[in-house]
């Protein structure tokens, strides 16, 4: 089952700047008033980068990463499932989803995963 | 506030050091600083360490405590200061404040990393926990990751290419050959690096699109300062008033600093290819210093990447954006052209045991107002330094402008 992408982004009451991750304070009026704003719809990819000397925790040759902009505007970043980086280019449609991205203590833990969608 | 001088300066070579514990080159780094002052058996008000991963790389704590301790220099003042790969600038800048404040006269900096006990697995990971703790560190960012989308990105906007990265990387181990401090004193060879077909073992992708050689190496190591106000270190040098210190070496103002932090995350920057870290820090800089970029003889960049020497020698005011990899192709960045870049080898052949760095860029451009260097490093009557010291990924970043004191 295609388990709920589960961030939330945080959109300035005042003036409408879009969080994510969360701050305290807005990053562009400083107010301190939020509405939650789940991601929504498909994703354009903004930047990516296939690493080949990956940290503690990674147990393969190699993880391309990108951050992705979602159609309502929350930008964040994610795994990108892809055989190589030549399939990529800036601002393509990626398809995002929620899916194991690493373990850690024998458990999954769950984060974004973007599909390219061309 | 007080004017602060320099006035001793200190190194151990760079490198993998599995003889020495991180408290050695601590000490090695700061007693060579101190000797270099000439202070003898006296101590120092205050000691500032700069260490980012003591706590998890050696499992040890309260490391300033433990220097005074090594260092017979009880009863000084003393912190460990963590900032990231910036920890070696903010310690001096402390240091800075603490004594034009007027509060203390003789105050050791020194900045000391030993990354090499664990595996380059480990390392990328301790590094990499400067990242977002839920919005990029689980997700395997590591920070040649962050500076391989900012390189697509700088690519794209401002047509930088490889041949300009590699331009970098070339200069910089060329001068790490002649850097008997440096990790890598190895040059290298473009045919084999870039344009031979051997190129694609030789030098691979590491964070695409930079390649092994565009990244700087994992390293130990440890640099030191002394400072004080600058009229106690007129007065030690010329010897015409009486001080504690029987340096005889010319002082090196620190004329400006400054320092701007960024957002954490590189998505939630308005536009990723500005560091405006970088600009503010080093406009700050020059306004205290009442100079600018133009005056400028010689800088120390923080070139964890060959990339971000490009683009730090344009936000500080060098080059024009876009301007600054047809600068290092052209040569203006060597020995004897517009503005000599990292003539110590930078962090990609001195090397970046982190929180060594920005002590190490410091000493490097003091050694270079105190024209102490061989003349294949030299820059002839070189006046005004920078050094730029570039912690997260561009969120927190310090520079300083150095002055050679005229007596």
């Amino acid at each position: 089952m295609k388990k709920e992408i589960a961030i939330t982004a945080y959109k300035c009451k005042k003036c409408g700047k879009i969080h994510y991750p969360f701050h305290d304070r807005c990053l562009v009026c400083k107010n301190r008033e939020f509405e939650p704003l789940k991601p929504e719809g498909d994703a354009k990819l903004l930047a990516y980068t296939a690493i080949f000397n990956l940290p503690w925790g990674f147990d393969q040759r190699y993880l391309i990463l990108g951050i992705a902009e979602f159609e309502n505007h929350i930008k964040a970043m994610g795994q990108i499932k892809a055989d190589s980086i030549d399939q990529l280019k800036t601002g393509m449609k990626v398809r995002p989803s929620w899916e194991p991205i690493r373990v850690q203590y024998g458990e999954d833990v769950y984060g974004l995963k973007f599909e390219p969608m061309e | 506030m007080r004017d602060v001088a320099i006035i001793g300066a200190g190194m151990i070579p760079f490198g993998r050091r599995d003889e020495d514990t991180l408290m050695d080159m601590l000490a090695y780094a700061s007693m060579k600083a101190l000797d270099d002052v000439g202070l003898g058996d006296k101590s120092v008000d205050a000691v500032y360490v700069a260490n980012m991963g003591g706590g998890m790389l050696q499992h040890q704590s309260a490391i300033a405590s433990s220097l005074v301790d090594r260092l017979s220099l009880m009863p000084a003042a003393a912190e460990t200061i963590e900032n990231g790969p910036a920890s070696g600038a903010s310690a001096v800048k402390t240091g800075l404040l603490a004594v034009a404040s007027g509060y203390y006269n003789y105050v050791l900096v020194v900045g000391g990393e030993k990354m090499r006990e664990v595996t380059g697995w480990r390392a990328t990971d301790v590094v990499a926990t400067m990242t977002h703790p839920q919005a990029e560190y689980p997700y395997g960012i590591t920070l040649p990751g962050m500076a391989g989308m900012f390189t697509r990105l700088y690519m794209e906007k401002y047509g930088v290419t490889r041949e300009q990265l590699l331009a970098v990387s070339l200069k910089n181990q060329e001068m790490g050959t002649l850097n008997p401090y440096a990790h890598v004193e190895m040059a290298l060879d473009r045919a084999g690096i870039f344009d031979l077909p051997e190129a694609v073992v030789n030098n691979p992708v590491s964070a695409d699109p930079l390649h092994l050689y565009d990244l700087c190496p994992v390293s130990d190591g440890a640099a030191a300062v002394v400072i004080c106000p600058l009229e106690m270190a007129k007065a030690g040098k010329g010897g015409q008033k009486s001080s504690e210190h029987a340096n005889s070496k010319t002082p090196v103002l620190i004329a400006g600093f400054g320092q701007a932090t960024d957002t954490q995350t590189l998505q939630e920057r308005d536009d990723p290819t500005d560091l405006k870290a970088v600009t503010l820090a080093a406009q700050h800089a020059f306004e205290m210093a009442k100079l600018k970029p133009a005056d400028i003889d010689v800088a120390e960049l923080h070139d964890a990447f060959t990339i971000l020497e490009i683009a730090e020698s344009e936000h500080v005011g060098f080059f024009k954006k876009g301007e600054g990899g047809k600068a290092a192709v052209a040569g203006k960045t060597r020995l004897g052209g517009q503005i000599p870049i990292n003539l110590s080898g930078g962090l990609k052949a001195r090397g970046h045991p982190v929180g060594a760095t920005g002590v190490a860029q410091v000493v490097d451009i003091v050694w270079q107002l105190r024209h102490e260097l061989p003349k294949t490093r030299q820059v002839q009557k070189a006046r005004h330094g920078l050094t730029v010291n570039f912690g997260g990924f561009g969120n927190n970043v310090l520079a300083f402008v150095l002055k050679r004191v005229e007596l």
